[in-house]
């Protein structure tokens, strides 16, 4: 952890413990351990099924609704701004609510199935502002539009009247981002928040999430299967497997220096721009045996 | 574009394809296509969303209809081919999806499923083509005892194992793959791919290989085409493309790609720019970009 930043805020924000969620008798994350400092972007990364979004599902309580997710066992401890800590794990639904949108947001993969296709972008997201800080439509829309500004929609005047199918997949993620940040949370979480967008509009979204990181100072945890944008945008990474945490540390750390033979596989299996320099004719990916199957 | 075009497996010239949509107005999702593939070549083709590339794709299997140009595959223009005629020239080329799921029928053995273009094309039957079966199986890096088992019964990089092994059941000599890896995990990915590596060498396959993964392309290609809106921007060998890209565009997706390396994060100045709409308006169209040669077999767009 040498390479962390020193302004890091030493106290957690977020502390899971033990965190064990089950679907019926499969256990989708068993017994993660780790914390989530303010300012900083940790990366959740692992292969389909590690458990990484049922993580971040998990911290938002939304891993109950609507399935057979269940929170059996750990403590996931929020601290509010008034320096109060709850376990979140223990809250319920109406407590969550104040949480939820307020203290700590999400987006998701796909920001069209997140966007309500009837309404304009803007009033959603003045919606959502009215419905978390008691503000009337005026101000909501007023905080919309500041919030278009800071993610860098062209236009932004313009665009609060569009509707989610007159924008481009990259601009609906904006307004998902704006929508996320517009109650000032002190935690972002993004599950694959790039994975649906092309590469150069990747490389937009994952260059704004790095500029508001500095703007706003909120903890993002990034959940991706993409060591790329880990490299990219992470300081520490947790490297998840079969529902276990099997290694983390500082971006640094886990890219040079691995410990466990699981992220050294996923390592060997990145494809790497650059790694063809100077050869002719393709070549297969020098897979580190223990690769996972 | 290769100066020994006799000797090349696909040749295709002034290829277009212009899809109508409401109010006159056009897609013109490919527009004057001119490329080749060598007997044992992969030629990536690279681009981002609605650039044509998968269009492409459909158009060099004849899955859909030019609206002009045409597709020469093993000496044989596909264009004129008649339904039967047709039929047999299939054999020649395979094509392999995005999503192994969608693309195998949950209701039947997978044996069954890489089983049934033989029996088609009344090339094997029964026990004979169980044991064409099994082979194939056993050449992707599956067992022949999986061959009774269904769909769901397989992981993804399993399922396009079995994909794969179907497009090669009629010993094809040109295998279109389009977005054939993107929907792996990149353990799983980087498995398959090296198995597509190890057919081609075993198999002498020639690979169009569509995909919007440049790390990917960088691996796999021999020759890569970028396509923007429908053209190619840049077409050339691999290390060309890669190492000395000529073509605004094709700098600006490389630059874009994630670095799996924190070391060499970069600030990346913030482009707000989009990709523009390939819709034209009735009577206009988009321009006819021109390529030069700027090294031997390399390609570029004349930009302004």
């Amino acid at each position: 952890m040498a390479e962390q930043q020193d302004a890091v805020d030493p106290e957690p924000i977020l502390s899971v413990r033990d965190l064990r969620v089950t679907f019926g008798s499969f256990t989708a994350v068993d017994g993660s351990t780790f914390d989530l400092f303010p300012g900083e972007t940790l990366a959740v990364v692992g292969e389909s099924g590690s458990g990484k979004s049922v993580t971040s599902l998990s911290i938002m309580r939304l891993v109950e609704l609507g399935t057979r997710g269940k929170i059996e066992d750990g403590e996931m401890l929020f601290r509010l701004p008034d320096g109060e800590v709850v376990d979140l794990a223990q809250l319920n639904e109406s407590e969550m609510r104040e949480i939820r949108g307020n203290q700590i947001s999400m987006i998701f993969q796909e920001p069209l199935t997140s966007l309500n296709p009837v309404y304009t972008t803007g009033n959603q997201v003045a919606e959502a502002v009215m419905l978390h800080q008691q503000v009337d439509r005026d101000v909501a829309t007023e905080r919309a539009l500041e919030m278009f500004r800071l993610v860098r929609i062209p236009d932004p005047e313009q665009r609060l009247a569009q509707f989610p199918h007159e924008m481009s997949g990259g601009m609906r993620q904006r307004v998902m981002i704006a929508m996320a940040l517009s109650c000032d949370p002190t935690v972002l979480i993004a599950d694959e928040p790039t994975t649906a967008l092309d590469v150069t509009i990747q490389a937009q979204i994952l260059g704004l999430m790095r500029d508001l990181r500095e703007t706003t100072g909120a903890a993002v945890m990034i959940i991706t299967h993409d060591m790329g944008v880990v490299a990219e945008v992470a300081d520490r990474v947790i490297v998840m497997n079969q529902a276990k945490i099997v290694e983390s540390g500082s971006v640094y750390d886990i890219f040079e220096n691995p410990q466990e033979d699981y992220t050294r596989a996923l390592l060997s299996a990145v494809p790497r721009l650059g790694s063809m320099t100077g050869l002719a004719d393709p070549a297969p990916f020098p897979l580190v045996d223990s690769a996972p199957s | 574009m290769s100066s020994d075009s006799a000797g090349n497996l696909v040749e295709v010239r002034g290829l277009c394809k212009v899809f109508p949509t409401g109010g006159g107005n056009k897609v013109h999702a490919v527009e004057h296509v001119d490329l080749d593939i060598a007997p044992q070549e992969t030629l990536a083709v690279v681009g981002e969303s609605g650039c044509g590339k998968s269009t492409l794709a459909h158009l060099v299997m004849r899955l859909l209809e030019p609206t002009a140009g045409s597709i020469m595959l093993d000496g044989v223009d596909i264009g004129s081919l008649k339904r039967r005629e047709l039929r047999q020239h299939r054999r020649k080329a395979q094509i392999i999806f995005q999503d192994p799921f969608a693309s195998l029928d949950p209701r039947r053995p997978v044996g069954q499923a890489v089983a049934e273009p033989l029996l088609v094309h009344g090339v094997a039957r029964g026990a004979d083509a169980d044991d064409i079966v099994a082979e194939l199986f056993t050449l992707v890096g599956l067992t022949p005892s999986m061959m009774r088992q269904y769909p769901h019964q397989f992981s993804g990089g399993q399922r396009q194992r079995i994909c794969i092994a179907r497009a090669l059941t009629l010993e094809p000599k040109l295998v279109v793959a389009d977005e054939a890896v993107s929907a792996l995990d990149v353990s799983i990915q980087a498995q398959v791919i090296n198995l597509m590596m190890e057919l081609q060498r075993d198999l002498g396959l020639s690979y169009l290989f569509i995909s919007h993964d440049l790390a990917v392309v960088e691996r796999v290609s021999h020759r890569v085409a970028v396509m923007y809106l429908g053209q190619i921007v840049e077409i050339g060998p691999r290390s060309a493309i890669f190492e000395n890209p000529q073509h605004s565009y094709t700098k600006r997706l490389l630059d874009a790609v994630p670095i799996a390396d924190p070391r060499q994060r970069r600030e990346r100045p913030l482009i707000s720019g989009e990709i523009p709409s390939p819709v034209w308006a009735p009577g206009t169209s988009p321009e006819r970009v021109e390529l030069v040669e700027v090294d031997t077999g390399h390609f570029a767009a004349r930009e302004d």
